[in-house]
Protein backbone atom coordinates (compact mmCIF):
# COMPACT_ATOMS: atom_id res chain seq x y z
CA UNK A 1 0.00 0.00 0.00
CA UNK A 2 1.32 3.43 -0.91
CA UNK A 3 2.19 5.53 2.08
CA UNK A 4 0.95 9.09 2.35
CA UNK A 5 3.40 11.96 2.60
CA UNK A 6 2.63 12.51 6.30
CA UNK A 7 3.25 8.83 6.99
CA UNK A 8 6.50 8.90 5.03
CA UNK A 9 7.69 11.87 7.09
CA UNK A 10 6.70 10.19 10.34
CA UNK A 11 8.52 7.01 9.28
CA UNK A 12 11.59 9.01 8.31
CA UNK A 13 11.48 10.65 11.73
CA UNK A 14 11.53 7.24 13.31
CA UNK A 15 14.63 6.30 11.31
CA UNK A 16 13.08 4.40 8.45
CA UNK A 17 15.50 5.17 5.60
CA UNK A 18 13.24 3.61 2.98
CA UNK A 19 10.80 6.47 3.51
CA UNK A 20 13.25 8.87 1.87
CA UNK A 21 13.15 7.32 -1.59
CA UNK A 22 9.46 8.07 -2.32
CA UNK A 23 9.96 11.65 -1.12
CA UNK A 24 12.97 12.02 -3.41
CA UNK A 25 11.02 10.57 -6.28
CA UNK A 26 8.18 13.01 -5.74
CA UNK A 27 10.23 16.18 -5.34
CA UNK A 28 13.43 15.58 -7.29
CA UNK A 29 12.31 17.49 -10.40
CA UNK A 30 11.12 20.45 -8.39
CA UNK A 31 14.37 20.58 -6.42
CA UNK A 32 16.50 20.23 -9.52
CA UNK A 33 14.57 22.90 -11.40
CA UNK A 34 14.88 25.36 -8.53
CA UNK A 35 18.54 24.61 -7.92
CA UNK A 36 19.34 24.91 -11.61
CA UNK A 37 17.46 28.20 -11.93
CA UNK A 38 19.38 29.72 -9.05
CA UNK A 39 22.82 28.29 -9.71
CA UNK A 40 22.54 28.26 -13.54
CA UNK A 41 24.93 25.36 -13.69
CA UNK A 42 24.15 21.66 -13.80
CA UNK A 43 27.07 20.50 -11.69
CA UNK A 44 26.21 22.99 -8.97
CA UNK A 45 22.54 22.10 -9.18
CA UNK A 46 23.45 18.45 -8.76
CA UNK A 47 25.46 19.24 -5.64
CA UNK A 48 22.66 21.41 -4.26
CA UNK A 49 20.20 18.61 -4.87
CA UNK A 50 22.37 16.09 -3.05
CA UNK A 51 22.90 18.40 -0.10
CA UNK A 52 19.21 19.25 0.05
CA UNK A 53 18.06 15.67 0.36
CA UNK A 54 20.88 14.81 2.77
CA UNK A 55 19.72 17.71 4.90
CA UNK A 56 16.14 16.51 4.72
CA UNK A 57 17.30 13.10 5.90
CA UNK A 58 19.36 14.52 8.75
CA UNK A 59 17.01 17.27 9.89
CA UNK A 60 13.61 15.73 9.40
CA UNK A 61 13.11 15.71 13.18
CA UNK A 62 13.22 19.53 13.14
CA UNK A 63 10.38 19.69 10.64
CA UNK A 64 7.21 20.98 12.26
CA UNK A 65 4.49 18.49 11.49
CA UNK A 66 1.85 21.16 11.08
CA UNK A 67 3.84 22.96 8.35
CA UNK A 68 3.84 22.15 4.64
CA UNK A 69 6.66 19.81 3.71
CA UNK A 70 6.91 21.37 0.28
CA UNK A 71 7.52 24.86 1.70
CA UNK A 72 10.13 23.43 4.06
CA UNK A 73 11.83 21.73 1.13
CA UNK A 74 11.71 24.97 -0.86
CA UNK A 75 13.43 26.75 2.00
CA UNK A 76 16.20 24.18 2.25
CA UNK A 77 16.75 24.13 -1.50
CA UNK A 78 16.80 27.90 -1.88
CA UNK A 79 19.13 28.35 1.07
CA UNK A 80 21.48 25.63 -0.16
CA UNK A 81 21.50 27.08 -3.67
CA UNK A 82 22.06 30.64 -2.47
CA UNK A 83 24.90 29.50 -0.22
CA UNK A 84 26.37 27.58 -3.10
CA UNK A 85 26.26 30.58 -5.42
CA UNK A 86 27.77 32.82 -2.74
CA UNK A 87 30.58 30.35 -2.14
CA UNK A 88 31.16 30.05 -5.85
CA UNK A 89 31.26 33.79 -6.31
CA UNK A 90 33.74 34.04 -3.49
CA UNK A 91 35.92 31.58 -5.33
CA UNK A 92 35.47 33.70 -8.45
CA UNK A 93 34.33 30.72 -10.39
CA UNK A 94 31.21 32.27 -11.72
CA UNK A 95 29.98 29.99 -14.44
CA UNK A 96 27.81 32.51 -16.22
CA UNK A 97 30.33 33.36 -18.88
CA UNK A 98 31.75 29.90 -19.15
CA UNK A 99 28.47 28.10 -19.38
CA UNK A 100 28.79 25.69 -22.19
CA UNK A 101 26.12 24.07 -24.19
CA UNK A 102 25.20 20.68 -22.88
CA UNK A 103 22.27 18.37 -22.60
CA UNK A 104 21.26 20.26 -19.44
CA UNK A 105 21.30 23.75 -20.93
CA UNK A 106 17.68 24.70 -21.69
CA UNK A 107 18.63 27.19 -24.37
CA UNK A 108 20.88 24.65 -26.02
CA UNK A 109 18.11 22.10 -25.88
CA UNK A 110 15.79 24.50 -27.64
CA UNK A 111 18.34 25.29 -30.25
CA UNK A 112 18.78 21.61 -30.80
CA UNK A 113 15.01 21.18 -30.89
CA UNK A 114 14.72 24.02 -33.38
CA UNK A 115 17.34 22.47 -35.56
CA UNK A 116 15.80 19.04 -35.43
CA UNK A 117 12.23 20.23 -35.83
CA UNK A 118 11.80 22.31 -38.98
CA UNK A 119 8.24 23.20 -38.04
CA UNK A 120 9.16 25.12 -34.94
CA UNK A 121 8.90 28.74 -35.74
CA UNK A 122 12.17 30.53 -35.60
CA UNK A 123 10.62 33.62 -34.13
CA UNK A 124 9.17 31.81 -31.13
CA UNK A 125 12.36 29.96 -30.51
CA UNK A 126 14.24 33.22 -30.49
CA UNK A 127 11.75 34.69 -28.04
CA UNK A 128 12.17 31.74 -25.71
CA UNK A 129 15.87 32.15 -25.92
CA UNK A 130 15.81 35.85 -25.04
CA UNK A 131 13.25 35.51 -22.25
CA UNK A 132 15.29 32.76 -20.65
CA UNK A 133 18.47 34.77 -21.04
CA UNK A 134 16.78 37.83 -19.55
CA UNK A 135 15.65 35.93 -16.45
CA UNK A 136 19.08 34.36 -16.05
CA UNK A 137 20.76 37.74 -16.29
CA UNK A 138 18.87 39.11 -13.26
CA UNK A 139 20.73 39.55 -10.01
CA UNK A 140 20.60 36.60 -7.62
CA UNK A 141 18.05 38.22 -5.30
CA UNK A 142 15.75 39.32 -8.09
CA UNK A 143 16.06 36.04 -9.95
CA UNK A 144 15.20 34.01 -6.86
CA UNK A 145 12.04 36.01 -6.23
CA UNK A 146 10.96 35.86 -9.86
CA UNK A 147 11.51 32.10 -10.02
CA UNK A 148 9.61 31.43 -6.83
CA UNK A 149 6.73 33.71 -7.77
CA UNK A 150 6.38 33.32 -11.52
CA UNK A 151 7.39 29.71 -12.03
CA UNK A 152 6.77 28.02 -8.71
CA UNK A 153 3.61 30.01 -8.06
CA UNK A 154 4.37 30.87 -4.44
CA UNK A 155 2.69 33.81 -2.74
CA UNK A 156 4.55 36.83 -1.40
CA UNK A 157 4.11 35.58 2.16
CA UNK A 158 5.50 32.14 1.34
CA UNK A 159 8.50 33.63 -0.42
CA UNK A 160 9.12 35.95 2.52
CA UNK A 161 9.03 32.94 4.82
CA UNK A 162 11.46 30.98 2.64
CA UNK A 163 13.91 33.85 2.25
CA UNK A 164 13.48 35.00 5.86
CA UNK A 165 12.70 38.56 4.86
CA UNK A 166 9.74 40.93 5.01
CA UNK A 167 6.84 40.58 2.64
CA UNK A 168 7.39 44.16 1.53
CA UNK A 169 10.94 43.26 0.53
CA UNK A 170 9.61 40.48 -1.68
CA UNK A 171 7.13 42.84 -3.34
CA UNK A 172 9.82 45.42 -3.89
CA UNK A 173 12.27 42.90 -5.39
CA UNK A 174 9.58 41.53 -7.66
CA UNK A 175 8.65 45.00 -8.84
CA UNK A 176 12.21 45.97 -9.69
CA UNK A 177 12.90 42.60 -11.29
CA UNK A 178 9.92 43.04 -13.57
CA UNK A 179 11.01 46.52 -14.50
CA UNK A 180 14.44 45.22 -15.36
CA UNK A 181 12.97 42.41 -17.40
CA UNK A 182 10.80 44.88 -19.20
CA UNK A 183 13.90 46.86 -20.15
CA UNK A 184 15.74 43.75 -21.28
CA UNK A 185 12.82 42.55 -23.36
CA UNK A 186 11.81 45.97 -24.62
CA UNK A 187 11.75 45.11 -28.34
CA UNK A 188 9.38 42.21 -27.73
CA UNK A 189 7.24 44.09 -25.25
CA UNK A 190 6.83 47.14 -27.45
CA UNK A 191 6.07 44.99 -30.46
CA UNK A 192 2.76 43.86 -29.08
CA UNK A 193 1.60 46.07 -26.24
CA UNK A 194 -1.87 45.15 -25.28
CA UNK A 195 -4.27 47.14 -23.08
CA UNK A 196 -4.94 45.93 -19.58
CA UNK B 1 -7.93 59.34 -3.18
CA UNK B 2 -5.84 60.79 -5.94
CA UNK B 3 -2.37 59.31 -6.27
CA UNK B 4 0.53 60.69 -8.24
CA UNK B 5 2.12 58.79 -11.12
CA UNK B 6 5.28 57.69 -9.30
CA UNK B 7 3.21 56.25 -6.45
CA UNK B 8 0.95 54.48 -8.91
CA UNK B 9 3.88 52.96 -10.75
CA UNK B 10 5.20 51.47 -7.52
CA UNK B 11 1.86 49.73 -7.09
CA UNK B 12 1.61 48.40 -10.64
CA UNK B 13 3.36 45.13 -9.91
CA UNK B 14 0.96 44.33 -7.08
CA UNK B 15 -1.92 45.56 -9.23
CA UNK B 16 -1.02 43.02 -11.89
CA UNK B 17 -0.74 40.30 -9.25
CA UNK B 18 -4.09 41.43 -7.82
CA UNK B 19 -2.67 41.61 -4.33
CA UNK B 20 -3.73 45.20 -3.62
CA UNK B 21 -6.59 46.03 -1.31
CA UNK B 22 -9.90 46.87 -2.93
CA UNK B 23 -9.47 50.55 -2.24
CA UNK B 24 -5.95 50.65 -3.64
CA UNK B 25 -6.94 48.65 -6.71
CA UNK B 26 -9.82 51.04 -7.36
CA UNK B 27 -7.50 54.04 -7.02
CA UNK B 28 -4.99 52.54 -9.42
CA UNK B 29 -7.70 51.63 -11.96
CA UNK B 30 -9.11 55.16 -11.75
CA UNK B 31 -5.70 56.65 -12.30
CA UNK B 32 -4.91 54.37 -15.22
CA UNK B 33 -8.07 55.42 -17.01
CA UNK B 34 -7.03 59.05 -16.80
CA UNK B 35 -3.26 58.74 -17.31
CA UNK B 36 -1.99 57.36 -20.67
CA UNK B 37 1.73 57.08 -19.63
CA UNK B 38 0.88 55.03 -16.57
CA UNK B 39 -1.50 52.93 -18.62
CA UNK B 40 1.28 52.21 -21.11
CA UNK B 41 3.63 51.33 -18.26
CA UNK B 42 1.08 48.97 -16.75
CA UNK B 43 0.45 47.33 -20.12
CA UNK B 44 4.17 46.88 -20.68
CA UNK B 45 4.62 45.24 -17.29
CA UNK B 46 1.68 42.98 -17.88
CA UNK B 47 3.10 42.02 -21.25
CA UNK B 48 6.46 41.31 -19.66
CA UNK B 49 4.82 38.99 -17.14
CA UNK B 50 2.99 37.19 -19.92
CA UNK B 51 6.21 36.77 -21.90
CA UNK B 52 8.00 35.25 -18.93
CA UNK B 53 5.08 33.02 -18.11
CA UNK B 54 4.70 31.72 -21.66
CA UNK B 55 8.19 31.71 -23.05
CA UNK B 56 10.55 31.04 -20.19
CA UNK B 57 12.12 27.63 -20.58
CA UNK B 58 12.68 25.99 -17.24
CA UNK B 59 15.63 23.70 -16.85
CA UNK B 60 14.96 20.03 -17.11
CA UNK B 61 17.24 17.05 -16.89
CA UNK B 62 16.88 13.73 -18.71
CA UNK B 63 15.43 10.79 -16.81
CA UNK B 64 18.78 9.01 -16.87
CA UNK B 65 20.20 11.76 -14.72
CA UNK B 66 17.55 11.30 -12.03
CA UNK B 67 18.23 7.57 -11.95
CA UNK B 68 21.94 8.23 -11.45
CA UNK B 69 21.15 10.84 -8.85
CA UNK B 70 18.92 8.53 -6.79
CA UNK B 71 21.56 5.81 -6.82
CA UNK B 72 24.28 8.24 -5.79
CA UNK B 73 22.14 9.69 -2.98
CA UNK B 74 21.39 6.23 -1.64
CA UNK B 75 25.09 5.39 -1.70
CA UNK B 76 25.97 8.59 0.17
CA UNK B 77 23.38 7.96 2.87
CA UNK B 78 24.58 4.40 3.37
CA UNK B 79 28.19 5.53 3.67
CA UNK B 80 27.53 8.54 5.82
CA UNK B 81 29.96 8.81 8.74
CA UNK B 82 28.63 8.05 12.19
CA UNK B 83 26.53 10.85 13.50
CA UNK B 84 28.00 13.02 16.23
CA UNK B 85 27.04 11.79 19.67
CA UNK B 86 24.82 14.75 20.48
CA UNK B 87 22.99 14.41 17.17
CA UNK B 88 22.58 10.72 17.82
CA UNK B 89 21.20 11.36 21.29
CA UNK B 90 18.85 13.98 19.95
CA UNK B 91 17.61 11.66 17.24
CA UNK B 92 17.10 8.83 19.70
CA UNK B 93 15.26 11.06 22.16
CA UNK B 94 13.06 12.36 19.36
CA UNK B 95 12.24 8.86 18.23
CA UNK B 96 11.50 7.67 21.73
CA UNK B 97 9.40 10.78 22.42
CA UNK B 98 7.49 10.30 19.22
CA UNK B 99 6.83 6.65 19.91
CA UNK B 100 5.73 7.34 23.46
CA UNK B 101 3.45 10.18 22.48
CA UNK B 102 1.90 8.12 19.70
CA UNK B 103 1.26 5.20 22.02
CA UNK B 104 -0.09 7.47 24.72
CA UNK B 105 -2.43 9.06 22.24
CA UNK B 106 -3.65 5.69 21.05
CA UNK B 107 -4.19 4.63 24.64
CA UNK B 108 -6.12 7.79 25.45
CA UNK B 109 -8.09 7.58 22.25
CA UNK B 110 -8.99 3.98 22.94
CA UNK B 111 -10.23 4.41 26.47
CA UNK B 112 -11.61 7.91 26.31
CA UNK B 113 -14.23 8.36 23.66
CA UNK B 114 -14.07 12.11 24.14
CA UNK B 115 -10.31 12.11 23.84
CA UNK B 116 -10.36 13.44 20.33
CA UNK B 117 -12.22 16.49 21.51
CA UNK B 118 -9.43 17.58 23.79
CA UNK B 119 -6.28 15.93 22.54
CA UNK B 120 -5.25 16.06 18.94
CA UNK B 121 -2.53 13.74 17.82
CA UNK B 122 -0.36 16.53 16.50
CA UNK B 123 -0.69 18.58 19.65
CA UNK B 124 -0.07 15.75 22.09
CA UNK B 125 3.73 16.06 22.18
CA UNK B 126 3.30 19.74 22.97
CA UNK B 127 0.97 18.89 25.84
CA UNK B 128 3.58 16.53 27.24
CA UNK B 129 6.34 19.11 26.91
CA UNK B 130 4.11 21.70 28.55
CA UNK B 131 3.32 19.38 31.42
CA UNK B 132 7.01 18.58 31.93
CA UNK B 133 7.98 22.25 31.84
CA UNK B 134 5.27 23.04 34.35
CA UNK B 135 6.48 20.35 36.68
CA UNK B 136 10.13 21.36 36.37
CA UNK B 137 9.81 25.12 36.62
CA UNK B 138 6.53 26.15 38.15
CA UNK B 139 6.56 23.83 41.14
CA UNK B 140 10.01 24.91 42.40
CA UNK B 141 8.96 28.50 41.78
CA UNK B 142 5.86 28.03 43.90
CA UNK B 143 7.89 26.38 46.62
CA UNK B 144 10.13 29.45 46.71
CA UNK B 145 7.11 31.59 47.38
CA UNK B 146 6.52 29.88 50.71
CA UNK B 147 7.42 32.44 53.36
CA UNK B 148 10.86 31.90 54.73
CA UNK B 149 9.70 32.30 58.28
CA UNK B 150 7.31 29.38 57.95
CA UNK B 151 10.20 27.10 57.00
CA UNK B 152 12.62 28.41 59.55
CA UNK B 153 12.48 26.39 62.72
CA UNK B 154 15.11 28.43 64.53
CA UNK B 155 14.07 30.85 67.21
CA UNK B 156 13.81 34.44 66.00
CA UNK B 157 16.75 36.72 66.54
CA UNK B 158 16.18 39.36 69.12
CA UNK B 159 17.44 42.75 68.03
CA UNK B 160 16.99 45.64 70.35
CA UNK B 161 16.32 48.84 68.44
CA UNK B 162 18.47 50.88 70.78
CA UNK B 163 21.37 48.49 70.80
CA UNK B 164 24.82 49.73 70.02
CA UNK B 165 26.87 47.28 68.09
CA UNK B 166 30.53 46.97 68.77
CA UNK B 167 32.76 44.88 66.60
CA UNK B 168 35.80 43.40 68.15
CA UNK B 169 38.55 42.13 65.95
CA UNK B 170 40.99 39.38 66.68
CA UNK B 171 44.67 39.90 66.06
CA UNK B 172 44.89 37.85 62.92
CA UNK B 173 46.05 41.00 61.17
CA UNK B 174 45.68 41.41 57.46
CA UNK B 175 43.13 38.67 57.06
CA UNK B 176 39.57 39.70 56.49
CA UNK B 177 37.48 38.66 59.39
CA UNK B 178 34.81 36.16 58.68
CA UNK B 179 36.44 34.43 55.73
CA UNK B 180 35.79 31.05 57.20
CA UNK B 181 33.46 32.05 59.91
CA UNK B 182 29.79 32.32 60.02
CA UNK B 183 28.08 34.23 62.66
CA UNK B 184 25.61 32.60 64.91
CA UNK B 185 23.71 33.99 67.71
CA UNK B 186 25.15 32.70 70.94
CA UNK B 187 23.26 32.19 74.08
CA UNK B 188 25.13 34.48 76.38
CA UNK B 189 28.09 36.82 76.46
CA UNK B 190 30.02 34.48 78.68
CA UNK B 191 30.27 31.91 75.94
CA UNK B 192 32.36 34.17 73.72
CA UNK B 193 36.11 33.98 73.84
CA UNK B 194 38.23 37.09 73.70
CA UNK B 195 40.36 35.87 70.80
CA UNK B 196 37.49 35.58 68.37
CA UNK B 197 35.85 38.23 66.30
CA UNK B 198 32.53 39.15 67.71
CA UNK B 199 29.91 41.75 67.73
CA UNK B 200 28.48 42.60 71.05
CA UNK B 201 25.57 44.75 71.84
CA UNK B 202 26.25 47.34 74.46
CA UNK B 203 23.24 46.25 76.39
CA UNK B 204 24.61 42.78 76.67
CA UNK B 205 21.31 41.21 75.84
CA UNK B 206 22.40 39.92 72.46
CA UNK B 207 25.70 38.33 71.78
CA UNK B 208 26.98 37.58 68.28
CA UNK B 209 29.94 35.41 67.67
CA UNK B 210 31.84 34.07 64.67
CA UNK B 211 31.91 30.34 64.66
CA UNK B 212 32.67 27.57 62.21
CA UNK B 213 29.19 26.21 62.43
CA UNK B 214 26.84 26.34 59.50
CA UNK B 215 24.75 29.41 59.02
CA UNK B 216 21.43 29.16 60.69
CA UNK B 217 20.05 32.57 61.42
CA UNK B 218 22.25 35.10 59.74
CA UNK B 219 25.76 36.30 59.25
CA UNK B 220 27.78 39.44 59.23
CA UNK B 221 31.18 39.88 57.65
CA UNK B 222 33.54 42.69 58.25
CA UNK B 223 36.71 43.84 56.64
CA UNK B 224 38.90 46.30 58.35
CA UNK B 225 41.26 48.82 56.92
CA UNK B 226 44.74 48.68 58.21
CA UNK B 227 45.98 51.95 59.54
CA UNK B 228 49.45 53.34 58.96
CA UNK B 229 50.92 51.45 61.87
CA UNK B 230 49.75 48.16 60.48
CA UNK B 231 47.21 47.56 63.16
CA UNK B 232 43.70 46.62 62.46
CA UNK B 233 41.25 49.02 64.04
CA UNK B 234 38.96 47.30 66.38
CA UNK B 235 35.97 49.53 66.20
CA UNK B 236 33.51 49.65 63.41
CA UNK B 237 30.20 50.83 64.60
CA UNK B 238 29.74 52.57 67.85
CA UNK B 239 27.54 54.93 69.70
CA UNK B 240 29.89 57.84 70.09
CA UNK B 241 28.47 61.07 68.97
CA UNK B 242 25.14 62.53 68.15
CA UNK B 243 22.22 60.83 66.56
CA UNK B 244 22.11 59.39 63.11
CA UNK B 245 19.99 61.48 60.81
CA UNK B 246 16.68 59.97 59.94
CA UNK B 247 16.85 57.05 62.34
CA UNK B 248 16.30 56.38 65.98
CA UNK B 249 19.83 55.17 66.23
CA UNK B 250 22.78 56.83 67.74
CA UNK B 251 25.08 58.43 65.19
CA UNK B 252 27.55 56.56 63.08
CA UNK B 253 30.28 59.14 63.39
CA UNK B 254 33.89 58.44 64.18
CA UNK B 255 33.96 55.22 62.30
CA UNK B 256 37.54 54.77 61.28
CA UNK B 257 37.29 51.56 59.40
CA UNK B 258 35.04 50.13 56.81
CA UNK B 259 32.35 47.87 57.99
CA UNK B 260 30.58 45.72 55.55
CA UNK B 261 27.85 43.77 57.10
CA UNK B 262 25.76 41.32 55.19
CA UNK B 263 23.06 39.85 57.26
CA UNK B 264 20.02 37.76 56.85
CA UNK B 265 17.14 39.81 58.05
CA UNK B 266 15.66 38.15 61.09
CA UNK B 267 12.00 37.76 61.65
CA UNK B 268 11.79 41.22 63.12
CA UNK B 269 12.99 42.74 59.87
CA UNK B 270 11.28 46.00 60.71
CA UNK B 271 13.35 46.27 63.83
CA UNK B 272 16.54 45.57 61.93
CA UNK B 273 15.78 48.13 59.32
CA UNK B 274 15.00 50.56 62.04
CA UNK B 275 18.27 49.67 63.62
CA UNK B 276 20.27 50.10 60.50
CA UNK B 277 18.30 52.99 59.09
CA UNK B 278 19.05 53.99 55.57
CA UNK B 279 22.29 52.11 55.60
CA UNK B 280 20.63 48.86 54.80
CA UNK B 281 20.19 47.56 51.31
CA UNK B 282 17.79 44.73 51.34
CA UNK B 283 17.25 42.03 48.81
CA UNK B 284 14.64 39.49 49.71
CA UNK B 285 15.57 38.03 53.04
CA UNK B 286 19.07 39.50 52.97
CA UNK B 287 20.46 42.90 53.72
CA UNK B 288 23.83 44.49 53.40
CA UNK B 289 25.11 47.25 55.54
CA UNK B 290 27.89 49.30 54.05
CA UNK B 291 29.37 51.92 56.22
CA UNK B 292 32.26 54.07 55.21
CA UNK B 293 33.71 57.02 56.91
CA UNK B 294 35.72 59.16 54.58
CA UNK B 295 37.84 61.98 55.68
CA UNK B 296 40.18 64.00 53.58
CA UNK B 297 38.28 64.60 50.37
CA UNK B 298 39.45 63.26 47.03
CA UNK B 299 42.39 61.30 48.32
CA UNK B 300 40.21 59.43 50.75
CA UNK B 301 37.66 58.77 48.05
CA UNK B 302 40.29 57.21 45.82
CA UNK B 303 41.46 55.17 48.74
CA UNK B 304 37.92 54.06 49.32
CA UNK B 305 37.49 53.05 45.69
CA UNK B 306 40.63 50.94 45.83
CA UNK B 307 39.39 49.31 48.97
CA UNK B 308 35.98 48.71 47.56
CA UNK B 309 37.33 46.99 44.46
CA UNK B 310 39.15 44.65 46.79
CA UNK B 311 36.04 44.10 48.80
CA UNK B 312 34.05 43.08 45.77
CA UNK B 313 36.14 40.02 45.09
CA UNK B 314 36.32 39.26 48.74
CA UNK B 315 32.60 39.34 49.14
CA UNK B 316 32.04 37.19 46.10
CA UNK B 317 34.29 34.55 47.54
CA UNK B 318 32.59 34.67 50.86
CA UNK B 319 29.00 34.98 50.00
CA UNK B 320 26.60 34.23 47.31
CA UNK B 321 25.71 37.88 47.29
CA UNK B 322 23.21 38.98 44.68
CA UNK B 323 25.12 41.05 42.18
CA UNK B 324 22.47 43.74 42.28
CA UNK B 325 23.57 44.52 45.79
CA UNK B 326 27.22 44.74 44.88
CA UNK B 327 26.65 46.90 41.87
CA UNK B 328 26.57 50.13 43.81
CA UNK B 329 28.84 52.39 41.82
CA UNK B 330 29.45 55.29 44.15
CA UNK B 331 29.17 55.39 47.88
CA UNK B 332 30.63 58.40 49.57
CA UNK B 333 29.45 58.04 53.08
CA UNK B 334 26.90 56.26 55.13
CA UNK B 335 24.27 58.98 54.88
CA UNK B 336 24.30 58.99 51.09
CA UNK B 337 23.52 55.33 51.05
Amino acid sequence: MERTEALLIADLCEGDETALAPLVEKYKRMVYRLAMQITKNHEDADDVMQETFIKVYQSIHTFRKDAAFETWLYRITVNEALNFVKRRERRRECAIETAKESEFDPVARHRAQMASDPHVQAEQAELRHWVTEAVNSLSLKHRTVVILHEFEGLTHAEIASILSCAEGTVRSRLHYARKELRTLLKPYVDASSEPL
Amino acid sequence: MKLKCHKIQRLLSDYIDETLSEQQAADVALHLRACPPCRREAAALKKTCNLIENFYVGPEAPDAYYTRFTTELQRRIEHMPPTAIHQLLRAVSTRVGWQLSTRLYRFVDRYLSIGHLFIRQRALPYYIVLLTMTTLFVVPFLLKQVPHSSLNTHPPVSVHPAATLVIEQDTDAGQPVGRHHNMNRALSPSEGSSGESRIVSSLGTDFWQFTDEPITEGYIFTRHRQNSSGEVPSVALANREGTHKGTHLPGLFSIDSALIAYAEIPTQSVLLEELLGRDVLSEGTYAMLLVQSIRGGRHALQQYKRKRSGFKGFARKLLDVPLEILSITEVHDSIEL
